[in-house]
């Protein structure tokens, strides 16, 4: 019998209660689609899940991908997996019908990746690759590219990764040195290494198209003079058939989590022509590549979500079975024995990943409904949508990521000193979990990009961008007399963001760029913890109406008032951390900021 | 060929169940209804013989319009139409009775159902619709060809399987591994909203059945466990308190 590994009752109230996904089902795009086929989806999902991705959660961290002649060999249940999701239809579905896609919106995609990395997270990495690149390609691409590359990425007969990082340059893409040279109609011979390719060589496909960011000869330096380029693994040769591309695999890492998937050190041309082919303009490359960047950070975040998910409902269900000491009220040495999940602190434990998992959920599925919405948005409308993303993506990586991680702590000590063994998922859970706060963007570079690009630009907009979405759902909850004073408790803490922003922006404008964004992380975090409240808001407002009506039943007035509770939990635990982060942002004394003649690490 | 798929619709095997109206029925409130896995075997292997021989898959359910959902998702696997009988399953007999009357009036060449529901699991329903259409039924069958007008099949025996072939039309109760379980796709999700549902009502039958009274099993008891150099004291229990010695 399956495990529980998310809460299917919270995916529908959030999708359908609260967010509301008629208005998305309204646009002509995406009409063909209904709560009915949604449930389908989802519950094919959950079957997938628990067919080809749970059962396999265990071995295949203990069995990683083998390197040997050149060639990766990865664990046979990885290929099962991967030509059931490609039976399944999943990789093409949010693409137009012209590409044999079934026009289903992100959001409801976005909810069937949760359900599926809930099970094994490592596994749906080889897959969204294909869906990522697939799209940027659709975006960026010739009509020769999309007719060459799309059907064979969208049936999954060819897979796909993108690749950006080298070793002398990490996270500073600008430094980058892998070289185009022209070789005649818009292709290019690649040479270069790159390292920490997620999926960069396996045996399930017959091609990998690899995205590789690189230098054409003679660029301006810095990010304007990267493009980016299309290289197979593999070419079509002359007579159709796939020869041999120069990229090969150099070497294998190994990883603390996340074993399934093999992350390559790869080298383009070094011992044969490796032949890359222009993607979009030269020298526009990396604005390509943030394309699918952005989306690889919302599908963080989820995993960071996910993760949590399995974590939680593992040591929620371990709480209610584990009995152990009794109450602290009960003297009598006779008294039975309680399950853990009567311990106040145990309850602790096990309310901060509930409200971290669900409320996290909310926002991470609110940015997907805003990518919805700007699709079949135009003009300012479409801007909107653009800059509220921008905005909220690396929050929801950032805040879904390093939350995650705290939640699967939580969980960890739950389950005592079985949580330290293999005896139980939630080690695997935790190694697994840990990479989430550096791929995709490092934590500290998502929180400068937060408070060194979308907060100041034309003018701190953002900051009022944001505030415009969130006032109405303080609005209607100052109206409920249960929920004024949570309300109200945002409202304050909102404007001491407010007020913290703008002394930032002031201390930009006197002291520069690095005392500035010293503390971007605690920045982020504070910002992420409001959002989360927001979210926390809105479903208790959902769930505080639904209270009110005379047909609910006693199970979903439990439901209800469990999602009450939580947030009350959350603006309890979580948001009255907003003070503080303010006053360390706003402390005079700025630490972590280098000071060659008084160096404090020593 | 034409075939007929019988589908139940029952709670999610862990569902947590517990009754309602002085324990008279099942307590449906918060239960995930699922195809009865028996069931989604005999639709699988239902479709795949649509796909390597012809014809049509019609599956059909008696019971209330909240397993509509099932229905849609045995039409998304690859069903092409549907039937309804709209009644409470209140009984085999009951059940048996909807589907011969079904199958009268359509000639189907195949009629598979699960081997059991996984609800009440009685086992019958194949027979009784055998008995009551004059033609053989077989269960619990786990693998089926089909060559020109003949079936060739496999049936699980007490220490074996036993093989057999019959002419068609038969009516076979199913169990894995009959066909791979299969999980409905974009494609088949999309199309199964268009696919027909035809709602009837079912014909009068007489109550040959009725339930009083449903209680649940005893909770287990604590487990003991017993140092392995302690036989005796084993033994002593396994005597006097779980008497099965």
């Amino acid at each position: 019998m399956a495990v529980k590994t998310f809460s299917r009752d919270h995916l529908h109230f959030v999708l359908y209660e609260v967010l509301g996904m008629e208005e998305v089902t309204a646009h002509e795009y995406f009409n063909g689609h209904s709560r009915e086929t949604f449930d389908m989806i989802l519950e094919a999902a959950t079957e997938l899940a628990e067919e080809y991705l749970q059962p396999a959660y265990r071995a295949v961290d203990r069995e990683e991908p083998q390197l040997s002649d050149g060639q990766v060999k990865v664990h046979p249940l990885v290929h099962k997996f991967y030509h059931a999701y490609t039976e399944s239809g999943l990789m093409a579905a949010t693409f137009p019908n012209e590409w044999d896609g079934q026009q289903l919106p992100r959001t409801i995609a976005a909810a069937v990746q949760f359900i599926l990395s809930s099970a094994n997270n490592s596994f749906v990495m080889f897959t969204d690759l294909v869906k990522g690149v697939a799209n940027v390609l659709l975006q960026f691409g010739s009509e020769e590219q999309k007719a060459l590359y799309l059907p064979k990425l969208l049936s999954g007969q060819w897979a796909a990764t993108m690749c950006l990082t080298e070793s002398q340059a990490g996270s500073s893409l600008s430094d980058i040195t892998t070289m185009a040279v022209p070789a005649g109609e818009a292709a290019y011979h690649i040479k270069g290494q790159k390292i920490f390719i997620s999926a960069g060589d396996q045996d399930i496909t017959e091609n990998i198209i690899h995205l590789v960011l690189a230098r054409i000869e003679g660029a301006p330096a810095g990010v304007k003079g990267i493009s980016l380029f299309i290289v197979p693994k593999n070419r079509p040769g002359a007579d159709g058939k796939l020869v041999p591309n120069g990229v090969e695999s150099i070497g294998i890492y190994h990883k603390m989590g996340q074993k399934a998937t093999p992350a390559m050190h790869l080298e383009f041309g070094g011992s044969g022509t490796c032949v890359g082919y222009l993607l979009g303009e030269a020298n526009r490359g990396l604005q390509y590549m943030f394309q699918l960047m952005n989306s690889a950070r919302l599908e963080v975040g989820l995993a960071g979500v996910s993760v949590a998910s399995l974590a939680y409902c593992t040591s929620l269900q371990y709480a209610r079975e584990r009995v152990q000491g009794r109450r602290a009220d009960a003297k009598d040495p006779n008294t039975p024995p309680a399950p853990i999940i009567q311990h106040p602190d145990v309850r602790r434990m096990l309310l901060i990943q509930k409200a971290f998992t669900e409320g996290t959920l909310a926002l991470i599925l609110q940015c997907y409904k805003y990518l919805d919405l700007l699709k079949v948005s135009e003009g300012p409308q479409k801007q909107h949508y653009l800059d509220l993303l921008e905005l909220l993506t690396p929050v929801a990586k950032t805040y879904g990521s390093e939350e995650g991680n705290r939640s699967v702590y939580q969980a960890l000590q739950v389950l005592g000193g079985y949580g330290y063994t293999t005896d139980f998922p939630v080690e695997q859970i935790a190694r697994d979990a840990r990479i989430f706060p550096v791929y995709e963007g490092t934590t500290g570079i998502q929180s400068i990009a937060l408070l060194g690009r979308q907060i100041p630009q034309n003018n701190a907009q953002a900051v009022d961008l944001w505030s415009e979405q969130v006032m109405p759902d303080i609005q209607v909850a100052l109206e409920s007399e249960a929920l004024q004073l949570y309300a109200d408790q945002l409202n304050q803490s909102i404007e001491a963001w407010k007020s913290v922003t703008g002394l930032l922006l002031r201390i930009r404008e006197e002291r520069g760029n690095e005392a500035y964004l010293a503390n971007a992380t605690l920045y982020m975090q504070l910002f992420g913890i409001l959002n989360v409240a927001w979210q926390w808001l809105r479903m208790a407002t959902v769930a505080e109406k639904a209270l009110s009506g005379s047909t609910v039943t006693t199970e979903r007035k439990d439901f209800y008032h469990s999602k009450i509770q939580t947030m009350k939990f959350f603006y309890n635990y979580e948001l009255t951390k907003c003070k503080v982060l303010c006053e360390q942002l706003t402390s005079e004394e700025q630490l972590s900021v280098y000071n060659p003649e008084a160096e404090i690490l020593i | 060929m034409k075939i007929l798929v019988c589908i139940t619709n029952v709670p999610d095997t862990t569902a947590k169940i517990t009754f309602a109206e002085s324990d008279t029925k099942l307590n449906k409130t918060g239960i995930q209804f699922i195809i009865g896995p028996y069931d989604d075997y005999a639709l699988a292997r239902a479709v795949e013989l649509k796909e390597q021989n012809g014809g049509t898959v019609t599956v059909l359910n008696v019971g209330e319009a909240e397993g509509e959902p099932q229905i849609r998702k045995a039409l998304a696997i690859g069903a092409d139409d549907a039937i309804r009988v709209n009644a409470e399953p209140t009984d085999s007999y009951f059940v048996a009775s909807q589907i011969a009357h079904i199958a009268q009036q359509n000639n189907y060449d195949l009629i598979l159902m699960g081997r059991e529901s996984i609800d009440f699991n009685s086992g019958v329903v194949h027979g009784l619709v055998g008995e009551m259409l004059g033609i053989p039924s077989f269960s619990p069958v786990m693998k089926l060809d089909i060559e020109g007008s003949t079936a060739k099949f496999a049936r699980e025996i007490d220490g074996g399987k036993e093989y057999m072939e019959a002419p068609l039309p038969l009516v076979f109760g199913c169990q894995e591994p009959i066909a791979d379980w299969k999980i409905p796709n974009m494609r088949g999700i999309m199309t199964a909203r268009t696919k027909p549902l035809q709602v009837v009502e079912p014909v009068a039958v007489d109550d040959m059945a009725i339930n009083e009274k449903y209680t649940q099993p005893a909770a287990k008891g604590e487990c003991k466990m017993i140092p392995v150099e302690d036989v005796e004291k084993l033994v002593t229990l396994l005597r006097t308190e779980a008497k099965v010695l």
